[in-house]
């Protein structure tokens, strides 16, 4: 068998044209779409204390998070935030199904505001698809070029975006003007920008099916009390099409009229009549079609609905269990962790070096002197004065620093230090502790452990 | 009303699949090493590693260690991708027999 075996499963590519609806789901959709990408576009304009509020300063390796700088020491909080995201992302679909994919997700959001530009030059549903049958005329020509030139002005203004994370955006944007764009920005910001363009307007549905992980294993953290979007077959069976005036129970079918419309406005193009798929993103846009086409039935709405399978099979759903507890209990213990460890701290880092060439030096006035170089990094946006201090043997002492020192704001500051003991106590190897407390806050303290060497007894 | 032109969604070889899943998920798995990694290592520090006189500034190096990781990350899932998928399967060998 040389051939892979799937080859036979290949079908020849069908593009989707979603249909528009309106309803109380879309509506709620396009609130999710302009909040979270009018956040990611606005955002980086915004300044605090005379600097960008949010920058990534990959150069500098300093990330500024509005009040906040963080260094590549801080590290852990951003492991423990990826945690965090992670467990709410398992929370929330053990509850409400797949919230993140219909309305949260950017591949889901962007693929909404390209199909509103595809909508607003190429029209509707059918339009579209009378369009792309027709041969080329300048109507076909000219509204192809509106969508075109509509979805590559708003792919790069993303990747201009995105790069305006990482170097300052309003500097980006006086070079942009000038045309004078260092290399890897222009790469990046084109990087972003094409994967914009074809992760939007190309590829969508494919992206959620065939490369996303988590749509494959977020059936994991279901169970028979999450939230789907389902069909209610018992209700709609048989489907099959009527008049409006005709009784369906005097013709024996069901609440379904088969009109198609659930499954032309599913973006992934599914029929959700067929049971829960792992294609569906739970966007509620077959919700609004079927609510729709109720309401001109004058049917209860509902035949397409959030439900549950237990509720389905007519039984109780429960918000609260094992599973919800669980990941509840994960959650806040990870968020305890971080709020308690950002508060504790201390917006100073020092780390101790010993001298790697002599162990020790015995002075002439019987003293035995080791050396250390101290890196002090003052992680606070101002200059400051500090306070340095050693302990952990009788009559220990610091020599040849500066008292108080001063720290640049963000700097980092290497400083050799000499310690000295009297030779009676110095015999053998001691622990000792270096501390540093800022003058003018003593609050801002912080004491490492190093050694000091003497000579053997 | 049933629509003529609906024939359900567009589906992408097996090729394809594979192909598109590689690239992404060692894109995703690559970003979170580069992340790792730079948080611990200043790519300033490391040039001298490979070669003294090669001066590369931070942006060069992050992307480098980027794409180093990507290609690293895609010729590891990309190879088990290509042995899962030309495994012979269980079933076919007793069918054979």
């Amino acid at each position: 068998m040389n051939k892979p075996e799937g080859a036979a499963l290949y079908e020849s590519a069908e593009k989707i044209y979603p249909r528009e609806m309106s309803g109380r789901f879309d509506r709620l959709s396009r609130v999710a779409t302009i909040t979270l990408l009018g956040l990611f576009y606005v955002v980086p304009w915004l300044t605090w204390d005379d600097r960008q509020a949010v920058l990534f300063d990959l150069p500098a390796r300093k990330f500024y998070i509005f009040g906040l700088t963080l260094w590549p020491q801080d590290f852990p909080y951003l492991a423990l935030l990826l945690m965090i995201l992670a467990y709410s992302l398992f929370f929330f679909t053990a509850i409400g199904g797949r919230l993140w994919c219909g309305f949260a997700c950017p591949q889901t959001v962007w693929t909404e505001i390209f199909i509103w530009m595809e909508q607003w030059t190429e029209g509707t549903r059918s339009q579209r698809m009378k369009l792309d049958k027709a041969p080329w005329s300048w109507n076909k020509f000219r509204r192809k070029f509106a969508k075109q030139f509509l979805w590559i002005t708003f792919a790069m203004w993303t990747g201009f975006t995105f790069v305006g994370y990482f170097q300052p955006i309003r500097e980006l944007a006086s070079d942009i003007a000038a045309l004078d764009v260092g290399g890897w920005t222009l790469f990046w910001g084109l990087f972003y920008g094409f994967a914009t363009y074809g992760n939007a307007g190309y590829m969508r549905e494919q992206v959620c099916k065939y490369m996303c992980p988590y749509a494959r294993f977020q059936s994991a953290m279901f169970d028979k009390d999450t939230l789907i979007i389902s069909y209610d077959e018992e209700r709609g069976e048989p489907r099959g099409s009527r008049k409006r005036t005709d009784d369906p129970k005097e013709k024996g079918l069901g609440d379904c009229i088969d009109c198609q419309m659930c499954v032309q406005v599913c973006p992934t193009g599914i029929d959700i009549r067929k049971g829960l798929q792992y294609e569906c993103i739970a966007c509620a846009a077959c919700i609004d079609a079927c609510d729709s086409v109720m309401d001109r039935m004058s049917y209860p709405r509902g035949l397409i609905r959030y439900t549950t399978e237990n509720a389905l099979h007519h039984q109780k759903s429960r918000l609260l269990r094992p599973r919800v507890l669980v990941y509840a209990t994960l959650l806040l213990v990870l968020v305890g962790i971080l709020v308690t460890s950002m508060s504790m701290r201390t917006p100073v880092i020092l780390d101790i070096i010993r001298d790697r060439n002599s162990l020790y030096r015995e002075l002439p006035n019987d003293l035995v002197e080791n050396i250390y170089t101290l890196k002090i990094i003052n992680q606070s946006d101002h200059a400051r004065q500090f306070d340095l201090g050693v302990s952990g043997i009788e009559g220990i002492i610091l020599d040849g620093v500066p008292d108080p020192f001063e720290v640049a704001g963000g700097e980092v500051e290497s400083l050799p230090v000499r310690v000295r003991v009297r030779r009676d106590n110095a015999y053998g190897i001691h622990d000792i502790e270096f501390t540093i407390t800022a003058a003018d806050d003593p609050s801002v303290t912080l004491a490492e452990d190093s050694r000091f060497l003497g000579p053997s007894p | 009303m049933i629509d003529e032109e609906y024939r359900g969604a567009r589906q992408w070889s097996r090729n394809k699949q594979a192909a598109f899943a590689v690239g992404w998920i060692s894109f995703l798995v690559a970003a979170i090493g580069t992340m790792v990694f730079f948080a611990l290592f200043d790519p300033v520090d490391l040039t001298g590693i490979f070669d003294d006189d090669l001066d590369i500034g931070r942006d060069a190096g992050y992307a480098a260690g980027f794409f180093f990781f990507w290609a690293l990350c895609a010729l590891c899932s990309g190879v088990t991708a290509y042995l899962v998928r030309t495994a012979p399967r269980r079933d076919a060998r007793h069918r054979q027999r």
